[in-house]
């Protein structure tokens, strides 16, 4: 750390802490979200969502929903203009057409002058249901004779699993084998049952983490406008403006620059705001030949969104005396909801992927039931094995009467260590994250703590690996000598106050001589989905690039104006100057003028930046939590929270520091209270933000951010991704920690009360 | 949100006066803050009014007074944040406030009201086992004129109470609290606030003379029945008998007892259950050590 620590001084903006140039704005309630926006003659269309979680379509009239005033359409499945329907993909069917498959799927779309007359009249719109036996649990799902949750489970079935079996066996493990699997993955490394015949010590459980929601401030609002000339355009908070306008274009029949998406600021994403309704409300625009907005309510966000999945992970591990891991047997369940797109990757390779370990074998499925199906929440999949994996871990050092921090660093993975895949990892920094939460004042006085009753210490590691996507960027010079950043990148975690920072560090400006857009899909250069934790590490890389190509362009016509050559010109504060020469020198102003203004001698300074990385840059952290459990009540208070981070190379430490402290909070969420319940019926109970409880200010201790830097090996200035890590530790740490309060453990997340209680044998079932 | 006429009328009579000339199908609204949330998100089961009258400002209904030798005067539009703050409550009637600090977050606070709270009748209102155990009386106003009744009658069952078309609570009564008395309320949540009791449990507690014996007690239970109650049984087994520990755990056992609880999202009733027995024993103690301190 002390040698980035030494190359943080050589940099005058990237490494300092800024605060978000769009804070302002955002704090004075001025900045424009989509819900803002409205357009003439737009329309307001709320969805009817299917009260019933398994049902055939009889029938649905909507004769009084029509003669509601100011209502002017009410749209079916069979309404819509014609487009590429898919069963399979919850975003290419629309609307449900013949089969619900979710509490909450919409079946209809109902068109009026104000949103008050589209709910109240939605709530007119008849649906003749015919009930069909729901699969709610997903252990229930896989039984053979269990009933299916959807008619094309078995197209699925031949078409995806089908193809990784054998002719001869297939027909037996049709009938045999499990039913509603939606995919399946398996790792193997070693011999599993010689590591375990070699360990001193083996744990078995089975650990469940509920369906939870992200929960974004903003729910999700799209407005969409097909006009005259045949361009619809969508205005979208989606945190993947050009993956909207493929999968748009795709699914609605048009070339792709016959759509253009604008993403509108991102009031929370946390993977949730990738791509869902658009393509509904871009054909809804199509058919009724006006603008159509649809802003989500709180309660049908939470109804018809794309939640993180419900996950079983039936989990056994063996250590040796020494602390050394022998071996790692895993069954990882997802349950996808009604269509495929649980994070079943992630989750089998992480689950064998923070430790070294000879033997292992996972075996990953995702099964259908009908429930929502499930999208991405930071870092999918990943805390839900690491609740298994962490706490399992510190079972076999209890066991073993070992430390939890020794036994983890004796196992960390370390560069060059494979993935369950076999996949080598670049530098990380694990051990050095594990190092830092050693040294904290939290992890000294634990001792100390342990001796209060009812409190106690845990601690838990996550990482990941982030994801890759080709990014570019251009850099102007303005006229009165500012400079423009243009991304196509949305910005949900300060990436643009990022690219400010690493455009005036290039150009050494000011950070206010700066602006950085995020532009739309036709005027924006490509750039991936803000998803993956990588935008600051691809993104701003095209930006480093392009800001690089600005100043090769800037030195180019310096020179000649300077008569001196490039190596001996220096910019400063929008000056360039023969260095050693105070009268040697031209103004940004200048240049911006002479390249822009009628009659000027040079071309426009237009630099470009363009990448498409190859090389991941995980990351990972590692977290300790103090808390104490009420043994009256079962309540957990956490007392003190500590979060290390290997961020490769700070960009905007306060921004880093926020996304820690970020995911430390909603790992606490998801550790203590988020749970999406279902009833017997498959309806969901809690569709609002008083049931499904977040924490408050009042349940969140300070946080204490540690952060660690272990470059990566391709990241601008060695940063690598962030966002996403600091969410794993969390539901393992607390229950460490509550285990090691009162000596009773919790294999069900979120920790309440209830199941406090349960453990401590206090009530029973 | 589907239309509705609104009225702000200038004084209780005028609000009277507004139920009997529209007739059926409308509700007094205060703060709003448990309506307004109904009026959106009610669905199509929810009885949706036709009109709503404002009721928030009517002086009648703002009172918060002490009256010597009457009491408390807590008019129906008094605030939740107003309860809190008001040194008579925290003074005399500590369970009022404990039970208003509570309510929701700040804004909620400074909009609820101790009318609203009650008329909306959840079972989980946290100012109604304070209330009940504080001894209140309801005042009504209606087209047939005035009554006055125990709080334990006002409330039928969830969302419900004994209202009838056209009649306003006016305000609650409250009468002195006895000499070596004290009363508290705790209510068991997930979160540390912003949120619903799971259970709720407030005691009043009266000392003897010589401090020793209890000579009055009444325990309220919330959220573990169709309506707020009092446990009754568990109050006889306290009452003439020493303030022993053992006493109130005897106590605490009995209203686990008269609890009724079911299961929902926020907790089974065994759990409910369970909760009334350690959080009855723990404010019956809460009280005796404040009344110990008179």
């Amino acid at each position: 750390m002390a040698e980035v620590g030494d190359v943080r001084k050589a940099f005058r903006h990237v490494g300092k802490p800024v605060p978000r140039v769009d804070a302002p704005a955002k704090v004075t309630g001025r900045t424009i979200y989509g819900d803002d926006l409205k357009l003439p003659r737009m329309l307001h269309v709320k969805l009817v969502h299917a009260p019933v979680a398994h049902a055939r379509i009889k029938g649905i009239d909507a004769s009084k929903a029509l003669a509601v005033p100011g209502v002017e359409a009410v749209i079916t499945a069979q309404d819509l203009p014609p487009h590429r329907y898919d069963p399979d993909n919850r975003t290419r069917v629309l609307l449900a057409r013949d089969e619900v498959l979710f509490y909450g799927q919409p079946v209809a779309a109902v068109l009026a002058r104000d949103p008050y007359t589209s709910a109240y009249a939605r709530d007119l719109v008849e649906v003749q249901y015919e009930e069909l036996p729901p699969v709610l649990d997903p252990l229930e799902a896989l039984r053979p004779d269990a009933p299916l949750a959807r008619g094309s489970v078995q197209a699925l079935e031949e078409g995806e699993v089908g193809g990784h079996i054998t002719v001869e066996g297939a027909e037996a493990r049709k009938e045999e084998g499990p039913r509603n699997v939606a995919s399946t993955i398996t790792f193997k490394r070693g011999d599993v049952e010689q590591g375990f015949k070699e360990a001193a010590a083996v744990v078995e459980g089975t650990w469940r983490t509920p369906m939870a929601h992200q929960s974004y401030i903003e729910p999700h609002v799209i407005v969409a406008d097909y006009d005259s000339t045949g361009r619809l355009s969508i205005w979208s908070s989606t945190q993947a403006p050009f993956h909207v306008r493929n999968e748009v274009a795709k699914t609605l029949g048009l070339p792709e620059t016959r759509v253009r998406v604008i993403s509108t600021e991102v009031g929370g994403g946390f993977g949730g705001k990738i791509y869902l309704y658009e393509a509904l409300v871009g054909a809804l625009a199509m058919t009724l030949q006006r603008p159509v907005k649809l802003t989500m309510s709180r309660k049908e966000d939470m109804l018809a969104a794309t939640p993180a999945p419900n996950c079983i992970v039936q989990l056994k591990m063996g250590m040796k005396a020494d602390g050394t891991l022998s071996a790692l047997k895993a069954r990882v369940i997802f349950d996808t909801g009604a269509f495929p797109g649980a994070p079943l990757l992630p989750g089998c390779l992480l689950i064998g992927g923070f430790y070294k370990c000879p033997n292992l074998e996972i075996e990953g499925l995702e099964v259908f039931t009908n429930k929502v199906s499930v999208g991405a929440l930071r870092a999918p999949g990943a805390h839900n094995v690491a609740f298994a994996l962490e706490s399992a871990l510190d079972m076999l050092a209890r066991r073993l009467e070992l430390d939890p921090m020794e036994v983890r660093l004796k196992n960390a993975v370390e560069k060059g260590d494979p993935l369950p895949s076999g996949q080598p990892y670049p530098a990380i920094g694990l051990k050095e994250c594990l190092e830092a939460v050693a040294k904290s004042q939290l992890w000294q006085r634990r001792h100390e703590i342990r001796a209060h009753p009812n409190r106690g210490v845990g601690l838990a590691v996550g990482g990941w690996l982030g994801g890759l996507q080709p990014a570019s960027a251009t850099v102007t010079l303005n006229a009165d000598g500012t400079v423009n950043a243009l991304v196509g990148a949305a910005d949900i975690t300060g990436t643009n106050t990022a690219f400010a920072q690493i455009v005036a560090e290039v150009l050494n400006l000011p950070l206010e001589m700066v602006r950085v857009t995020t532009g739309d899909t036709d005027s924006a250069p490509y750039a991936g989905m803000s998803a993956g934790s990588k935008v600051t590490f691809t993104v701003g890389r095209a930006v480093k690039l392009a800001a690089e190509d600005a100043k090769e362009q800037i030195l180019r016509i310096a020179s000649q104006r300077l008569e001196a050559p490039p190596e001996e010109l220096e910019l400063v504060d929008g000056v360039v100057r023969v260095r050693g020469r105070e009268d040697k020198q031209l103004t940004f102003r200048e240049l911006g003028r002479w390249s822009t203004a009628f009659g000027g001698r040079y071309p426009p300074i237009v630099g470009r930046g363009a990448v498409a990385p190859r090389l991941q840059a995980p990351s990972f952290s590692a977290q300790a939590v103090e808390v104490e459990v009420d043994p009256n009540t079962g309540q957990v208070q956490v007392l003190s929270w500590v979060v290390a981070q290997d961020v490769g190379f700070a960009i905007n430490p306060m921004a880093v520091e926020g996304q820690m402290q970020g995911g430390s909070t909603q790992g606490l969420g998801l550790a203590l209270f988020e749970e999406m319940a279902y009833d017997e019926q498959g309806r969901l109970l809690n569709p609002n933000l008083l049931d499904y409880r977040l924490p408050t200010t009042a349940d969140v201790p300070p946080i204490e951010t540690i952060i660690v830097e272990v470059p990566s090996e391709d990241g601008p200035y060695g940063a690598r991704i962030v966002g996403e890590p600091s969410i794993v530790p969390g539901p393992a740490a607390v229950a460490n920690a509550v285990a090691d309060a009162i000596g009773a453990r919790v294999f069900q997340a979120p920790l309440t009360p209830e199941k406090i209680l349960h453990a401590l044998g206090k009530i029973k079932d | 949100m589907r239309p509705f006429s609104y009225f702000i009328p200038a004084s209780l009579q005028e609000a009277l006066a507004i139920f009997q000339r529209e007739g059926e199908g409308g509700r007094p609204i205060a703060g709003g803050t448990d309506l307004v949330v109904q009026l959106k998100e009610g669905g199509h089961k929810f009885p949706y009014p036709r009109y709503l009258v404002s009721v928030r400002r009517l002086p009648e209904l703002r009172r918060l007074e002490w009256v010597e030798g009457e009491g408390l005067r807590l008019g129906a539009a008094v605030t939740m944040a107003e309860i809190e703050a008001s040194p008579i409550v925290r003074e005399r009637y500590l369970a009022l406030a404990e039970g208003a600090r509570v309510v929701g977050s700040r804004q909620t606070a400074n909009m609820a009201t101790v009318g609203g709270n009650l008329c909306n009748a959840a079972p989980s209102a946290d100012t109604a086992p304070p209330l009940l155990v504080l001894g209140a009386k309801a005042r009504i106003l209606g087209p047939r004129g005035e009554r006055l009744l125990p709080l334990e009658e006002f409330f039928l069952g969830p969302g419900r109470t004994v209202l009838e078309h056209g009649e306003v609570l006016v305000e609650v009564l409250l009468p002195p609290p006895l000499p070596r008395s004290a009363s508290a309320y705790r209510r068991h949540t997930p979160r540390q606030c912003m949120d619903i009791a799971v259970v709720g449990v407030a005691a009043f507690l009266a000392l003897d003379e010589a401090g020793e014996k209890i000579a009055e007690a009444r325990i309220a239970l919330g959220a573990v029945a169709p309506t707020p109650i009092r446990a009754h049984r568990a109050e006889a087994l306290l009452v003439g008998r020493p303030a022993s520990p053992e006493v109130l755990g005897e106590a605490a056992l009995m209203a686990r007892e008269e609890a009724s609880p079911i299961s929902d999202v926020r907790g089974s009733a065994q759990f409910r259950r369970y909760l009334v027995g350690v959080m009855t024993e723990a404010v019956l103690e809460e009280a005796l050590s404040r009344a110990r301190g008179r």
